[in-house]
């Protein structure tokens, strides 16, 4: 009997079932009393629906008063046995139906919501390919050991993190990164479990498995997050602490007071803080989950609630706004007549393409980071020669020989060690160049200067835009901060629309600028990517840290981890956690406006005990609802920030 | 060791005290966390003397179903 019992009662599948069959029992039992005029069987019908219902809510109050609490069950059971004590069956019946309808409405609800995420976790294949001692062995994904090769098909999800020992094929990556567009992958890449291959057949060694994959991880860290309690939620469990007794007490006064049995036991049904308890919790699921889903880890609720406070916001220059590796971005050839300069993507002369050339064959041999745009450019334009011999020179250039030719390439005072002539007219144009916060170096051949190469850290794409749509946001004061002198990151700053510009810092002096933000009265983000912002990240009210490229420590320290270099995510994280906040005073507002209404209404005499019931499930429910709106936040930010230059994902620094 | 369970069950916060207590009482757990944000329930439990299938039943003891989940 236990057992069977224990069956009823206890699986979601068969509580829609006890729904179903105690809603039916009421229709019957309606049709008999009011068509068929027979009262006697209507009672046992709804009887029958009511002990149906009941038992479930009966066993959850139960244990509750096993535990000292006096729970929403407690409720709901004592109003309903009041009820069928008073012979009001229909009542009893309709506040046990709707109680277990909504309570199966609403679960269903916020399964979806926290499964904003986990559901990429079983999109990953049932089984994949290994090979195994020559053969292709079918296996389930979790049976795969690291080290082993895996077979991804075209078309293929990927179950494992690992390598590509072999093969090509555009790997759709949203499910780690948020990002639309897929991405190229070649022999030696890193793939993670959860991507898509599109088109080609790839091998992979496989780095992780089951529970030890990037994406694990991701789910694992944001549920942490959803986990971890906002402020407001707090606050609102401390006045639920006395709510649910204090209407407990109320009904009894009443009661006492008035012997109207029915609008005591109505307090009890409306005395449950139901949609006041789930007020904060299900947008902060919603939220982070969206978040997430989107390519952006925010930790928990209290950073939420404090992102979507921000007034001020200091950004870090070097690898943040700009790429933090410097690029070829201007080539001036002194042989050609008019040779003006260029800019790196527009066709070079021919001129140009060989001093290229004779610079890339002098640094062929360097890791000098200066040395890597230029052979990187140069390859473009074809193979690069290694040179014969050659000569660095720290800090001012290298000598090399090729083929009986002597190249030089370096700065200015180098090409004077090596005694070669350098015009007015150049000395002007490097002046220039300096300007523009570009590292300029010269080419020379056989004792003769050939040209300038320009190389600077360039911004991201998306700076501009960045903060454009921050100040559209409502964000004043933007500062950018770096260790580079002010005359570089001036030009910078010009570019992407920032006016307060902090140079020539060291890590405290980047913490000790946040500081002064904060002294200003401001609520200060900080974005910023490596090691030595780890302070000023720890020091400001919300820390982002940039995931691609990004350290560790930093994505550690941060409040905020954007996985992919995309800076629009900033402003987009800014408007999911207005969003979000909005949505919980929504909440709240709905929760109290209604309970409020209600109270007043039962006092009145205009709400009876099942009206009560569905006002309050009804509650529940749009709070759920409203809560849920936020999967799909932040759509009007991002709408037309689309189609982004590509950049490759690194979400292994962040997470590993 | 720890274990993961799930619940689909939670909708109501202050359910996951209840939960708490129930696998708290069971012989050979040493700790449970009930978390209703995500609906994970973890244990911290001797499997020798409290398997999965124990831990299933004490949380429906208090009157929640829950599965075995498979992440962390």
């Amino acid at each position: 009997m236990n057992r069977i019992f224990d069956r009823i009662v206890h699986t979601a599948q068969h509580r829609f079932g006890l729904v179903v069959l105690s809603g039916t029992l009421i229709i019957m039992g309606f049709a008999a009393g009011w068509l068929a005029g027979l009262a006697a069987l209507r009672d046992v019908l709804l009887l029958a629906a009511v002990l149906i219902a009941g038992a479930a809510i009966a066993t959850r109050a139960w244990h509750g008063i096993r535990c000292h609490q006096v729970t929403i069950e407690l409720l709901v059971t004592i109003a309903t046995a009041g009820a069928l004590l008073i012979g009001d069956y229909w009542e009893a019946a309709a506040v046990t139906f709707l109680f277990m309808f909504g309570t199966h409405l609403e679960a269903s609800m916020l399964t979806r919501t926290r499964h904003a995420l986990a559901q990429l976790l079983e999109s990953t294949p049932s089984s994949v390919i290994v090979l195994r001692a020559g053969h292709e062995v079918e296996v389930k994904p979790e049976a795969v050991q690291p080290g082993e090769l895996v077979l991804v098909r075209p078309g293929a999800h990927i179950s494992v993190d690992g390598t590509v020992i072999q093969g090509r094929a555009a790997v759709d990556e949203s499910a780690i990164t948020g990002e639309p567009l897929p991405v190229e992958k070649f022999e030696g890449a890193t793939v993670y479990a959860g991507t898509v291959s599109q088109d080609g057949l790839l091998w992979l060694r496989a780095t992780g498995v089951g529970d030890d994959t990037t994406l694990a991880r991701i789910v694992h860290w944001v549920e942490q997050a959803q986990e971890e309690q906002a402020p407001t939620q707090r606050i609102i469990e401390r006045f639920a602490r006395w709510y649910t007794p204090a209407i407990i007490m109320l009904s009894a006064v009443f009661f006492l007071w008035t012997w109207n049995t029915e609008l005591a036991l109505t307090l009890l049904v409306i005395g449950c803080p139901g949609a006041l308890a789930i007020a904060t919790p299900v947008p902060v699921v919603a939220g982070i989950g969206r978040a997430a889903q989107r390519g952006m880890l925010i930790k928990g609720g209290a950073h939420l609630e404090t992102m979507a406070r921000i007034s001020a916001l200091a950004l870090d220059k070097t690898g943040t706004l700009t790429e933090g590796k410097p690029r070829l971005t201007h080539l001036e050839s002194l042989q050609s007549i008019s040779s003006s300069g260029r800019r790196a993507p527009e066709p070079w002369t021919k001129a140009e393409q060989d001093m290229l050339r004779w610079a890339a064959i002098a640094e062929s041999g360097s890791e000098h980071p200066l040395a890597l745009p230029v052979l990187a450019a140069a390859r473009m334009l074809g193979p690069v020669s290694h040179a014969d011999q050659f000569d660095t020179c720290a800090g001012r250039g290298v000598r090399a020989t090729y083929q009986g030719h002597t190249i030089g390439v370096g700065t200015q005072r180098f090409m004077g060690e090596l005694g070669i002539p350098i015009g007015s007219d150049v000395e002007e144009r490097l002046a220039r160049l300096g300007e523009t916060g570009t590292t300029a170096v010269l080419v020379a051949r056989d004792g003769r200067a050939l040209g300038i190469l320009g190389l600077a850290d360039t911004q991201r794409g998306m700076a501009s835009g960045m903060v454009r749509r921050l100040r559209d946001l409502g964000i004043s004061r933007i500062a950018m901060l770096t260790g580079d002198d002010r005359r570089t990151a001036e030009f910078i700053a010009g570019q992407i629309g920032i006016e307060e510009i902090h140079g020539s810092l060291l890590p405290d002096g980047k913490l000790a600028l946040i500081r002064q933000m904060q002294n200003d009265g401001h609520i200060v983000a900080m974005v910023g990517d490596g090691i030595n912002d780890a302070p000023a990240l720890a020091a400001a009210d919300i820390g982002i840290a940039m995931g691609a490229g990004g350290t560790a420590i930093a994505a550690e320290t941060a409040d905020i981890v954007l996985m992919t270099d995309d800076l629009l995510k900033v402003p987009e994280a800014l408007a999911i956690a207005r969003a979000t906040v909005r949505n919980i005073r929504q909440n709240v507002t709905i929760a109290l406006v209604t309970a409020a209404a209600l109270l007043a209404g039962v006092l009145f005499g205009r709400v009876g005990m099942a009206g009560g019931m569905l006002m309050h499930e009804l509650s529940v429910l749009v709070v759920v609802a409203n809560g849920m709106r936020l999967l799909r936040a932040g759509r009007g930010v991002i709408a037309d920030g689309v189609a982004l230059p590509r950049v490759a994902p690194r979400a292994d620094s962040v997470l590993s | 060791m720890k274990t993961i369970l799930r619940s689909q069950d939670l909708t109501c916060p202050s359910c996951t005290g209840r939960i708490e207590k129930s696998l708290k009482a069971c012989d050979g757990v040493h700790d449970a966390r009930v978390y209703f944000s995500t609906g994970r329930i973890e244990v911290q439990h001797d499997p020798g003397r409290a398997t999965a299938d124990d831990l299933i039943k004490a949380v429906r003891m208090a009157g929640y179903t829950a599965t075995t989940g498979t992440l962390r």
